[in-house]
């Protein structure tokens, strides 16, 4: 079975940014992507009790090294300054790569 | 009627004490805590009743006598925003997308503030007219609009000075995006506000309580008439949970900001009874336009300011709605209220209502 070397892209941030993120994920052509609600604690505080809207969504993206860069530069220029937002990249493996280029 | 004895006969109502439990729960650190799926649903029972009953009095009623107490809703709750900008910002020395998304915050009205005000006449066995349902609707985003559409104005003013003092070429690209940027942002907050939920139900709610009439309002009443109340204790009981979560921000918000959620909350209101009652609402309705006037949205609010003025602080305007104004709002002001309210319509004549005043006061 051959693997493919690709990256996976994670971003966990305030739900109230979901939309931002996906339009710039729609904006570099990035169709796919998994996105869950999620709960943790950070520089902002527990986040994920009382409203909805003070949960945070983890979004997940597969796809080359080079598209993933200019997103996080992005998502970096407009997003850091005024939302609670991590970004990381980490290398995974696919067996069909041409479904995340 | 001594507004003491009212305020107290209020405390003990299943509304205030299931809220008073709830924000006990949170600082004995209990895990009492009502389901995500029932906290979420509960608002859209709520708005769905109150759009009902609304619509059914319309029919009953008519509106025809709805468009000036609309029209003065929507002119005091701009006012009410333009105002409070100006305080926070000369006063209190917050900064510009702070002062523009806290001022829209206390110039928009709460849904939940109105519900607890519904139940409230409800105990009292007061009516209130119907189309203060629709008036609810159309103010939720009056207000933000007019702080959105304020503070891009001044954030395009600023890049156009920083431009001229640079006066490098390069910026003109910049400048011309990020305006537009501007314009595409309000059209878009403006089309998600109106299609929001709480809208969307409420003036759902509205029309098909006209449509049915009493006779088809029959068939739901027991779930949107007899459960309202009971249904309001239940969601208090989770918004105390969430306002005394919040309890110990509030000494982040400072003392300015304290003072402001409660001062400005009850100027509003009772300027609120005061215009109803010389346009000619009775008294729950009175009541219940100035609650209108004085509640803070505190739902609605992150979800369009966290996206129109993103640079404010959720923080501050969170904290002073839910943590002070709600509690503030709901316990003592709409008793007060209601006194003031009944002190005015125990006189005939609406002219005498001054003289009333300056011989009590």
């Amino acid at each position: 079975m051959k693997l493919f070397d690709v990256k996976l892209l994670t971003v966990t941030c305030e739900i109230l940014a979901q939309k931002n993120i996906i339009e710039i994920l729609n904006k570099h052509g990035i169709t796919g992507y998994t996105l869950y609600e999620v709960d943790g604690n950070g520089s902002k505080g527990v986040r994920g009790q009382g409203f909805k809207n003070e949960k945070n969504v983890k979004i997940e993206i597969i796809s080359t090294e080079a598209r993933l860069k200019d997103i996080v530069e992005e998502i970096t220029r407009s997003l850091f300054s005024d939302f609670a937002i991590i970004v990381y990249i980490s290398d995974v493996q696919v067996l069909r790569p041409e479904k995340f280029i | 009627m001594d507004v003491l004895g009212v305020i107290q006969a209020n405390i003990l109502t299943p509304v205030v004490l299931f809220f008073i439990l709830g924000i006990v729960a949170a600082r004995i650190k209990s895990d009492l805590k009502i389901p995500n799926a029932i906290s979420e649903f509960l608002p859209i029972y709520l708005l769905a009743a109150i759009g009902l009953h609304g619509g059914l009095e319309m029919r009953n009623a008519g509106f025809s006598d709805m468009l000036i107490p609309m029209l003065t809703a929507i002119g005091l709750s701009l006012m009410f925003t333009l105002n409070h900008y100006q305080i926070l910002r000369r006063l209190g020395k917050f900064n510009i997308f702070d002062s523009y998304a806290l001022a829209s915050t206390y110039g928009a009205v709460g849904a939940v503030t109105f519900s607890v005000g519904s139940s409230f006449l409800k105990n009292q066995g007061v009516e209130s007219e119907g189309y203060l349902a629709a008036i609810l609707a159309v103010l939720e985003p009056v207000s933000f609009i007019l702080a959105i559409f304020l503070t891009n104005m001044a954030v395009s003013k600023q890049i156009k000075s920083k431009k001229q003092s640079i006066s490098v070429d390069t910026l003109d690209n910049n400048e011309k995006t990020s305006i537009e940027q501007n314009k595409s942002n309000l059209s878009k907050v403006l089309y998600e506000s109106i299609t929001g939920k709480a809208i969307v139900i409420l003036l759902g709610g509205i029309v098909i309580g006209y449509f049915i009439g009493d006779k088809g309002f029959d068939s739901i009443s027991i779930v949107f008439d007899e459960l309202f109340t009971g249904a309001v204790a239940i969601f208090l009981l989770e918004m105390g949970i969430i306002a005394g979560k919040r309890l110990d921000d509030i000494k982040k918000v400072g003392l300015f900001l304290v003072t402001f959620s409660i001062l400005l909350p009850t100027f509003n209101g009772i300027i609120g009874v005061l215009v109803a009652t010389a346009l000619g609402l009775s008294l729950g309705g009175a009541v219940m336009f100035g609650l209108l006037m004085a509640s803070a949205s505190f739902i609605a609010a992150p979800a369009v300011l966290r996206h129109a003025i993103p640079q404010a602080k959720p923080s501050l305007y969170i904290t002073s709605a839910l943590g002070i104004t709600f509690p503030y709002n709901i316990i003592i002001l709409l008793p007060i209220m209601f006194t003031i309210s009944s002190m005015l319509h125990d006189l005939e004549a609406p002219i005498s209502l001054f003289n009333y005043l300056s011989i009590n006061l």
